[in-house]
């Protein structure tokens, strides 16, 4: 009977793995029940423990009972975060382990990895600074100024707790969360199972900086769980399907999809903005909310199209961790997945790059998404807001009939125009969420702007105060 | 009657009869017409077999089809033996929990509940449970046997049994039509009742849910008081892992028993938790057999699993009460050898079905 045994195989770990904690109120917690993180070969990287919901409701009671460091000190400590998690071994990870582990489970090549690492710090680093420039120019943001003895209004947390549920399509997602930190909330941060390696890293930095076991935690788990950390929060933040489901509640501020667009009228020679518009679709892998997914342009879109599929035809299928890497890879099974769906959505468009499919299989398992670039009939096409993670575009001819119907929706709208009044309309249009005036690329960005509104705009309010 | 004499259908549950005569005796005792249940006896007909010949043993259970779905508007009475006589013994008609459709229903004599109680209050002994203390109870009243049990296990191992009522259909209801604050409105009514229970009554074992000891757990003051209190904790109804078990045992209750149940209104019973299961460990149940065996195999061919290995859980019940071979639940397990000279197999970390994430393709890039 020697072959029975309580202890079942498959549900014990392959030995040699290394175990990313649940990093809780007393520090790490290694659980029993976890989930493999496979590289995009397909292979074991790591294993993530799954906290349960007991834990997870334990821990956010924790975080409520926390009070926050003083101002002075969150400043520092943010300063400091960003430079440990640019720099230092954290859970026995260098920052180039770190990188190759990001490589290896998201398929972003090396170097947008390392781009999102030096990112990721400096937003961290300036957060504190960053949430300053959120604070209504009316406001102050401590009751003890000397404003407050004729008036003034304040500017105040609308809670103490915040959930954070990050989407793990980019490591650059995680820079704006810790402005939360710097607000004076304690935070619960549920990482992606596809890629913890940020989250853990970024929290492992946040308490070797100085802030507590209790006031930032990392809470890996399934769905039930999962929902526990959004009910056990004043308010909740995130792009995954849990955030999704309570995207009615005003408490519940969810990311939404990109949709980046770039405009260009017929006042404009758009030979001289293709180096941007490559790069829009390109960079960061063409993973990102803010890579272009759509260009409209006043005229005929065939030459533009052919223009950006030539450049996009000519970039090299290479491992993710090559240097010269620049396009996304993915495990071959969701690779083709992926292909099957977008193939299916771009029936009826014309195909410039991609259209009999865009998988490049690597051999390990692996394979590469190569750029898609599809011409559409008119702006009101269906795929036009058909946001993929990978450079993947919709090129579509525009024209002053069309108005601005078909850029809404969008999270950056780089708009190359001499028409003031069209500027002027697009400023306005409410669910135009950045607007890019000339030749910046969709995915230009520097600390202290709004990415889609002000994060403190979602965690503060303004209060009157008088003293006397 | 002498003991010697007795069926194996009718011996004390510390018997331990010969699976295969208990087996046989069951085809005997629901196929003969003077004895036999009407729902077996009609249902005779449509079987590919003869129970009462082509039965010989454990093994040719494998024969009868999966019936539980018939017991969802099988009239009760047609479930009960006629060997009971013109006015049998019936301690209550009870229903699944209607998860996956209409409930389905069994009926439950009194002589089988007292065997089942004897066999389960011997392992609370086991497990450290005090003897004739107060009990709580936060289960269903009814329509599940679960409450039932409660009772009786309260009046014959301990002394008082208060219960707070609990509607899982109704919380169900509720999740699945998106209103999560009612849900957690309902739980925490629940929650506060047996608190009132708790300050006021000398209460030495809690039985209870586990979502509803999550609740418990994160109230500090009614932490305190089970930790002053209650000396020992049965829980059941849905799964606790062994994560969540490990932090009630080392940080939650350190000095308070705490006991599974893993059970179904189907089996007309529950299998309980084994013994010394080290800290870290999936919770092993072992059932009441011969009479409550479970099998774990692969969905797909019905075949066994290795043991170790997870497979979805079957349920056989075969007692005087009841037969109801092959009923294929929801959950999944890890198959476990049974304890020495017992048949059928234990199940260790009883789970649903669950993934992390999906791999569906969705659009946009979050």
């Amino acid at each position: 009977m020697g072959t029975m045994t309580q202890t079942p195989p498959q549900e014990t770990p392959p030995p040699g793995v290394p175990v990313l904690d649940a990093l809780g109120p007393s520090g790490a917690y290694r659980t029993r029940n976890r989930q493999e993180v496979r590289d995009v070969t397909g292979a074991v990287m790591a294993e993530l423990c799954l906290a349960p919901a007991l834990f997870v409701n334990r821990t956010m009671k924790a975080l409520r009972g926390a009070s926050a460091l003083p101002a002075a000190q969150r400043a520092a400590a943010l300063a400091r975060a960003g430079e440990l998690f640019r720099t230092a071994t954290l859970g026995g990870m260098t920052v180039q382990e770190y990188e190759a582990a990001v490589t290896r489970v998201s398929g972003l090549p090396i170097s947008v990895v390392r781009t999102a690492t030096k990112t990721c710090a400096e937003r961290v680093g300036q957060s504190y600074r960053s949430v300053q420039l959120a604070c209504p120019a009316g406001a102050v943001s401590d009751w003890r100024d000397p404003l407050a003895r004729t008036g003034q209004a304040v500017w105040t947390r609308r809670g103490d707790v915040l959930a954070v549920h990050v989407p793990g399509n980019h490591p650059g997602t995680h820079g704006f969360w810790p402005e939360a930190l710097a607000l004076g909330y304690r935070v619960a941060v549920r990482p992606s199972a596809r890629e913890p390696f940020t989250a853990h890293r970024l929290v492992l930095a946040l308490r070797e900086a100085g802030f507590g076991d209790d006031q930032v935690a990392l809470l890996p788990c399934g769905h039930d769980a999962a929902d526990a950390i959004v009910r056990g929060a004043d308010l909740a933040y995130g792009g995954d399907e849990i955030i999704r489901r309570y995207a009615d509640d005003p408490g519940v501020l969810s990311l939404r999809p990109g949709r980046s667009k770039i405009l260009l009228t017929a006042d404009t020679e758009w030979r001289e903005h293709l180096d941007m518009i490559v790069d829009s679709v390109v960079r960061h892998g063409g993973s990102g909310c803010v890579n272009a997914t759509a260009i409209l342009v006043e005229g005929d879109p065939a030459p533009l199209a052919g223009a950006v599929a030539e450049r996009l035809a000519a970039l090299p299928s290479l491992p993710p961790n090559d240097e010269r890497a620049c396009l996304p890879v993915q495990q071959s099974k969701a690779a083709r997945a992926l292909e099957t769906y977008v193939l299916e959505r771009a029936q009826g468009t014309r195909a410039w790059l991609g259209g009999t499919g865009f998988v490049d299989e690597l051999g390990d398992g692996s394979a590469v998404l190569r750029a898609a670039v599809h011409q559409l009939d008119g702006a009101d096409a269906p795929q036009l807001g058909a946001e993929l993670p990978f450079p993947c575009v919709w090129i579509a001819p525009w024209g002053r009939a069309d108005g601005i119907a078909p850029l809404r929706d969008t999270l950056v709208l780089t708009a190359v125009t001499q028409d003031e009044a069209l500027v002027d309309a697009l400023v306005e249009e409410p669910t135009i969420s950045n607007l890019h005036i000339g030749s910046h690329a969709t995915h230009w960005h520097r600390p202290g702007l709004p990415h889609d509104d002000y994060l403190g705009d979602f965690l503060m309010r303004s209060k009157t105060l008088v003293r006397v | 009657m002498a003991r010697a004499e007795l069926s194996p259908l009718e011996l004390p549950y510390d018997a331990d009869p010969d699976p295969d005569e208990v087996v046989r005796a069951a085809m005997r005792w629901h196929f003969s017409p003077e004895t036999g249940t009407p729902f077996w006896l009609g249902r005779a007909a449509s079987l590919e077999f003869d129970p009462l010949t082509d039965v010989k043993c454990y093994d040719d259970l494998r024969l009868f089809p999966n019936v539980a779905n018939e017991l969802r508007d099988v009239p009760a009475a047609d479930l009960v033996p006629r060997g009971y006589g013109k006015h049998p013994d019936i301690v209550g008609v009870y229903e699944s929990g209607g998860t996956t459709g209409a409930p389905k229903r069994v009926v439950c004599p009194r002589d089988w509940l007292e065997k089942l109680v004897d066999w389960s209050n011997a392992n609370l002994d086991v497990h450290g449970f005090p003897r004739g203390v107060d009990w709580l109870g936060i289960t269903p009243s009814g329509p599940h046997i679960v409450g039932e049990i409660f009772r009786r296990s309260a009046v014959t191992h301990g002394r008082y049994g208060f219960q707070v009522d609990l509607d899982p259909r109704w919380v169900k209801r509720l999740i699945a039509d998106g209103k999560a604050a009612q849900a957690d409105a309902y739980a925490e009514h629940v929650v506060d009742q047996a608190a009132d229970i708790l300050r006021t009554q000398p209460i030495g074992v809690m039985t209870v849910t586990p979502p509803l000891l999550d609740r418990i757990a994160q109230r500090e003051d009614l932490v305190e008081l089970i930790n002053e209190k209650v000396g020992a904790i049965r829980w059941g109804g849905t799964q606790m892992d062994a994560d969540t078990e490990q932090l009630y045992r080392t940080e939650i209750f350190p000095d308070t028993a705490l006991y599974g149940h893993y059970g179904s209104t189907m089996i007309l019973g529950i299998a309980g938790q084994r013994h010394g299961t080290p800290l870290g460990e999936p919770c092993v149940f072992d059932t009441f057999a011969p009479y409550i065996t479970f099998q774990v195999v692969e969905p797909e061919t019905g075949r066994p699993v290795e043991y170790g290995r997870r497979g979805q859980v079957v349920m056989h019940h075969v007692s005087k009460a009841l037969l109801l071979p092959n009923n294929l639940e929801r959950d999944t397990a890890v198959r476990v050898a049974a304890p020495a000279g017992s048949i059928g197999d234990s199940a260790a970390g009883i789970a649903p079905v669950e993934r992390f994430d999906n791999e569906a393709v969705i659009e946009g890039v979050y």
